[in-house]
């Protein structure tokens, strides 16, 4: 409270008090608990203190429980990487109704769910533009057990990304032009799998998401997936359905990541909504942090000042420059 | 409060390695692993590679075979393992249910993992148990190992068995038999220095070399502890079978995965007993075979 008051002072005598300033105070913000999460989170945290002097409480939870607590109560007030495609139904009402708003759309850029091939396959083949050139190689691709046919890394047994592949290795007949889908098994065996590739030199080609520290650490590559996404009819009817007689080629379905803030904090947030707004992670920003969390086993508040300050030419972007060199100034 | 507070500082913090040094250990660790994978990793994976062709070729014949046959089959091996009508029939019965319930593929997958399991490990733990037995310093060195690999946790293996040989059954088999071998190394040990030293002088009192002893004395004597070891072994080889599909070995365990991942109480039970059933099957036959070639070799020796 006494750096606050501080500032504040501060402020009044170098830029003269603007209301934004003298107004913030305390403020609850959802941490979420996965790694990328935590980072925003803390990030967020670490500007906002520094550079806006305000007070913030980092709530920690996961999707669906944060969004029912601003849904329902109004608390906390940010939510910085709200993921949006399973909330969806709750989540426009709210939208709608203006109980909630968005105020960044995009976050986050480079994410969601796809296919990937490791940096040295699309060296070594510049001609794979996107999944349907690589599918017609499976012989680069060959599987450990029946060298004959390519392999192409499914999701683990009851994930719901299982069924999606399945349906889109149907959906681009991949098993008439010589594939074989392959169950990882678990999340470590399709993390493994990406690590043998990637250490050994070997082909590789299957599903993963982002962000992600595998995805950074081995600098992935995604893979466009060379048709149009074809509606959410074909997506939500077929695609994530079991046995679907007739799916159609599509790119996956768009995941959409928000930040989201309350009604009230929307009316009374001022600049730090701008802020908001303008903070947009950018996908190398985000995996090499993901990467430096992963290998340095750091947890989010450590994470923040590491991304503080090797990435200083990204976050200026999002604030003013008095307000950036605050921020300097505290770390 | 007090003593706490009264005694000097490196009795109350545990002088730990520093955070940065702990990390770099840990990381070297790490690197270390990963170039020994990069420089070593394809002769490893082409050491295992007659062994996995015959995975799979085991898998596909299994799957390949119609199921009344395979039904047959199975039958008169547990014929010839228990001589027992009873198995045979319940056997048969259990399989029946098995299929019916939509688990016949799998079941098949996860038969040809243990069964192929079970003889690498009996292949692999029975000399090495005739080594401890004869060797009381070889004994001495191979229990610790025996120990560590019976009670080190199964994920603390996987990770380096998936960077040496990727996803798929051989890695999985590996897996399994790290965690199964041991009671049938040490239970050969155990019962060939349990027979009576008696009847080994009788033996050398006829003139029988070392290599006559061990195959018509020591091992008959040590049959019944034996197949304990082996029994054990095929037991531990199907409770591994979950783990197993966690880095890719298809089979029963891959629905009892997705059943844990989405709470489907069903699949995991359905499953879960068709594990059981072959287990059930794998024991009653290996004890009876036991028991019947101790009776065998008792009226040779009695």
């Amino acid at each position: 409270m006494k750096r606050l008051l501080a500032t504040s002072a501060l402020l009044a005598a170098t830029f003269g008090a603007t209301t934004a300033f003298a107004e913030c105070g305390d403020i609850k913000m959802a941490e979420f608990n996965w790694p990328s999460g935590e980072l925003m989170a803390n990030v967020d945290k670490f500007i906002l203190e520094e550079g806006y002097g305000c007070n913030v409480e980092l709530v920690v939870g996961g999707t669906t429980a944060i969004f029912a607590s601003m849904n329902e109560k109004g608390e906390p007030q940010i939510a910085g990487e709200q993921w949006v495609n399973a909330l969806r139904e709750l989540l426009d009402p709210a939208l709608e109704e203006g109980r909630l708003h968005a105020v960044n759309k995009a976050p986050i850029l480079g994410l969601g769910e796809g296919w990937w091939i490791p940096p040295h396959t699309a060296a070594a083949h510049p001609e794979f533009k996107t999944a349907l050139d690589i599918i017609e190689h499976p012989e680069l691709f060959p599987d450990s057990e029946d060298p004959s046919k390519g392999a192409f890394i499914g999701c683990p047994a009851g994930w719901g990304c299982q069924q999606n592949n399945a349906s889109l290795f149907r959906a681009f007949d991949m098993e008439a032009k010589g594939w074989k889908l392959i169950d990882p098994g678990s999340a470590a065996g399709l993390d493994g799998s990406i690590a043998k590739a990637n250490e050994r030199g070997e082909n590789w080609f299957g599903y993963y998401w982002s962000p992600t520290s595998i995805i950074g650490k081995y600098n992935m590559q995604s893979v466009p997936f060379g048709v149009d996404y074809a509606g959410d009819e074909n997506w939500n009817k077929c695609i994530t359905v079991a046995d679907c007689d007739d799916p159609k080629p599509t790119a996956w379905v768009q995941s959409e990541v928000f930040t989201i803030v309350t009604d009230d904090f929307m009316k009374s947030g001022g600049e730090i909504n701008d802020y908001l707004a303008k903070r947009v992670f950018t996908a190398e920003a985000m995996g090499s942090m993901l990467v430096f969390m992963a290998d340095e086993q750091a947890d989010g508040g450590d994470a923040a000042i590491e991304f503080l300050m090797k990435h200083e030419d990204l976050w200026t972007q999002w604030v003013s420059e008095e307000v950036a060199a605050k921020i300097k100034g505290a770390l | 409060m007090g003593l706490i507070d009264s005694l000097p500082e490196i009795l109350v913090e545990f002088p730990e390695m520093g955070r940065a040094d702990l990390r770099d250990f840990k990381k070297g660790i790490d690197s270390a692993f990963l170039s020994f994978s990069r420089e070593n990793g394809e002769l490893i994976e082409s050491f295992f590679y007659p062994l996995k062709v015959f995975l799979v070729w085991f898998e596909k014949l299994l799957l390949a075979t119609p199921w009344p046959l395979m039904i047959i089959v199975i039958g008169i091996l547990v014929w010839l393992g228990a001589r027992s009508w009873v198995l045979v029939v319940g056997t048969s019965i259990s399989l029946l249910l098995v299929g019916y319930f939509g688990m016949w593929e799998d079941t098949m997958r996860t038969l040809a993992l243990v069964s192929v399991s079970t003889f690498v490990c009996i292949a692999i733990g029975i000399p090495v148990g005739i080594l401890m037995s004869k060797s009381d310093r070889f004994q001495a060195v191979v229990i610790p190992i025996l120990d560590i690999m019976q009670t080190i946790p199964a994920f603390v293996y996987l990770i380096p068995v998936l960077l040496l040989l990727g996803i798929g059954k051989v890695p999985g088999l590996i897996a399994v038999c790290i965690y199964a071998i041991p009671p049938v190394v040490r239970l050969t040990n155990l019962g060939i220095r349990l027979v009576d030293k008696d009847v080994l002088e009788a033996a050398d009192a006829f003139g029988a070399s070392p290599r006559q002893k061990m195959i018509s004395v020591q091992l008959p004597l040590a049959l019944p502890n034996l197949f304990a070891g082996v029994n054990q072994t095929i037991m531990m080889a199907l409770a591994m079978v979950v783990v197993a599909s966690m880095i890719g070995a298809p089979g029963l365990g891959t629905q009892v995965l997705k059943a844990v991942q989405n709470q489907y109480l069903g699949l995991g039970l359905m499953n879960g007993l068709a594990i059981v059933a072959i287990a059930i099957v794998f024991d009653r036959v290996s004890q009876k075979f036991g028991k019947r070639l101790q009776k065998h070799s008792e009226t040779i020796h009695g």
